[in-house]
């Protein structure tokens, strides 16, 4: 193997090294862009909109922005009162954690439904997700500005 | 004097108050990763120049620098604009574009003669002229763009060019290779699927944001599939027709499948339903089978696909001197100019620079210079999704995914069908095969990717087709 075939070995891999160099520096700029972005606050996390409301309040289609910690239920001292017959004077709470959505049910007489499923206690919520309270339907949103 | 320069100073601010006031910003990151792609292309070009005359030169250092200059100018144009808009893309595609010159440089140059004005250029010449437009145009397109509403508001517009288009490649279109593909128009010729793709994702980026509501919120059902409303999935299943139409008539697998992939993609994206992607999949593949049954050219791919060795002369030729340059590229590979024997004077694989650079690259970088590429597709996607992640509203959000997507997924299936993965179809390799209508479509995505990027671009205009979700809650539940 002579000199030349060796530095022309050399450069080959050089090239093919500065190639990944390149990638490398890139994913290290995405990585970067990404943990930024995690580190953002959010000051309004997500919305309610409603879906489905027979009694008429709230009122299909309107959006509710939501707290770190939202109560819900047929008393006005909740942060979306429900005027249907079917929910209870504090039936739930929705609220924030970490990066994600937990609804608890409060004991609720005719209990909270997650896309069809009874919350027992304490359960995840994901945006996209459809909350039922009483005969209202809402769906958990994310917000855009 | 000084009242002089103080009468004066106020006519030189004036002046570009026509433009919008010039306040550059400053983009370092892109600037570092220029400097490193120009430092990775000159390495890559010397190691060209060493194998193809034996001495430590750049090979066509001529072509490299109008290039990187082209490069620069785009840098020095964003940085004008001062938009806050993406700084990993521009390096990205650049590279690309890059590796690109340094493959039309080493394949015979009389692969393409064009002739422009009486001088003719051979394939490196004409490449590198669409790399610059190219640069020009993402350039122009991510500087100019500050609204969307010119394709927001006219989707439809956009939709009926986009299928007149079909239409006169259909009548008007030249047949090649007995593909008929390419529309000519006086001195102009081009690929119109190539700029189709970009109108498409418009199109159903408005469509899907515009009624992205009602597809998620009512229900049919066909057996244990729960499907949107049936008048609803009229756009799906004339996009369907449409891929399907592209097939028989324009025999264009590529962009048949190309279209339906994006199609499929966006719809996941905007309703977050698997079973709309399953019923999609499950049409496609019937209409395939029956397109199989139908029509000899497409069964004629199906075979070579699943096996190429049963004719190797003749149909197989291309897909087992494909497999053979992977196979002498190795790990890593041949070092550039170093493959690729050629056979009688040209290269061993048919439609190499279109088709099959992938191959080439194999041959001559090795799996390991495949990957990174494949990485650097990878990362334009992460961008586009990222993009559309941050976006103000669906419509901006949908556009981005679907601009990065409709270049992952062609990546995916030129370079599939490269490594016999799936059957082969022609489609471009973006940004890396040779072609001008390929290489302008696709800048101008890029282009219009850039341009969603920007942190302070206008506010997305308030909804105003909600009247028909209205219509429909307003009914009650019943």
């Amino acid at each position: 193997m002579d000199g030349f075939t060796l530095v022309l070995w050399g450069v080959r891999i050089l090239f093919l090294l500065l190639l990944y160099v390149f990638l490398a520096r890139v994913v290290r700029a995405l990585l970067r862009d990404l943990r930024a972005a995690a580190r953002e606050p959010v000051d309004r996390p997500g919305r309610l909109v409603v879906i489905e409301s027979p009694a008429g309040e709230p009122a299909a289609g309107r959006s509710f922005g939501l707290d770190v910690i939202t109560p819900l239920g047929r008393d006005v001292n909740n942060a979306i009162v429900i005027e249907d017959p079917f929910a209870s004077a504090e039936h739930a709470v929705l609220t924030y954690r970490g990066r994600s959505w937990y609804l608890e049910d409060l004991d609720s007489t005719n209990g909270s439904y997650i896309n069809g499923q009874p919350v027992d206690g304490v359960a995840a919520m994901s945006y996209g997700d459809e909350l039922q309270i009483g005969q209202v339907r809402f769906r958990l949103e994310r917000t855009r500005s | 004097m000084t009242a002089e320069a103080g009468r004066a100073s106020p006519r030189v601010a004036s002046l570009p108050r026509v433009l919008g006031p010039i306040r550059p910003r400053p983009r370092w990151q892109e600037l570092r990763l220029l400097v490193l792609v120009a430092l990775a292309l000159g390495i890559g070009s010397v190691s060209l120049g060493a194998t193809m005359t034996g001495t430590f030169a750049l090979h066509d250092p001529w072509g490299l620098g109008i290039y990187l200059a082209a490069l620069g100018g785009a840098h020095v144009a964003q940085v004008l604009a001062g938009r806050r808009t993406d700084q990993i893309l521009l390096p990205a595609v650049a590279m690309l574009g890059g590796i690109s010159l340094l493959l039309m440089e080493r394949l015979p140059q009389d692969l393409v003669v064009q002739r422009f004005f009486g001088a003719s250029f051979g394939l490196a010449e004409v490449q590198l002229i669409w790399l610059v437009g190219a640069i020009l145009v993402a350039t122009t397109v991510s500087i100019v763009v500050r609204s969307d509403n010119w394709l927001r508001r006219y989707k439809y517009t956009w939709a009926a060019v986009g299928v007149g288009l079909l239409l006169l490649t259909f009548v008007l279109g030249t047949e090649i290779n007995g593909q008929r593909l390419t529309l000519q128009i006086g001195p102009v010729s081009g690929q119109p699927s190539e700029l189709l793709k970009v109108i498409l994702v418009v199109f159903l980026a408005g469509y899907l944001s515009e009624n992205r509501a009602l597809l998620v919120e009512q229900d049919t059902w066909l057996g244990p599939l729960r499907l949107p409303p049936l008048p609803y999935l009229a756009p799906m299943v004339a996009m369907w027709a449409i891929a399907l139409g592209i097939v028989v008539v324009q025999r264009d697998l590529g962009a048949a499948l190309l279209f339906f992939g994006v199609f499929l993609a966006l719809l996941y994206a905007a309703t977050g339903r698997v079973s709309l992607v399953v019923v999609g999949l499950v049409l496609f593949l019937l209409g395939s089978a029956a397109m199989a049954n139908l029509f000899d050219h497409i069964r004629t791919r199906i075979d070579i696909w699943i096996d190429p060795f049963s004719d190797p002369l003749g149909a197989g030729y291309q897909v087992i001197q494909a497999l053979h340059a992977f196979a002498r590229g190795g790990l890593l590979g041949m070092g550039l100019g170093g493959g690729l024997p050629e056979i009688g004077g040209r290269p061993p694989i048919p439609e190499i620079h279109t088709d099959f650079p992938l191959a080439a690259l194999g041959e001559e970088l090795g799996i390991v210079g495949v990957v990174a590429i494949l990485g650097i597709y990878l990362v334009i996607i992460q961008r586009g999704l990222r993009i559309g992640v941050a976006a103000a509203d669906d419509f901006r959000s949908l556009l981005a995914i679907g601009l990065a997507l409709v270049i992952g997924i062609q990546a995916f299936i030129i370079a599939a069908g490269n490594l016999k993965v799936l059957p082969l179809t022609g489609v471009t390799l973006p940004f890396i095969s040779y072609g001008g209508s390929s290489l302008l479509a696709n800048a101008l995505v890029i282009g219009l990717l850039l341009a969603l990027s920007d942190k302070g671009v206008e506010p997305p205009p308030r909804p105003t087709a909600s009247s028909r979700w209205r219509r429909l809650t307003r009914r009650g539940p019943d």
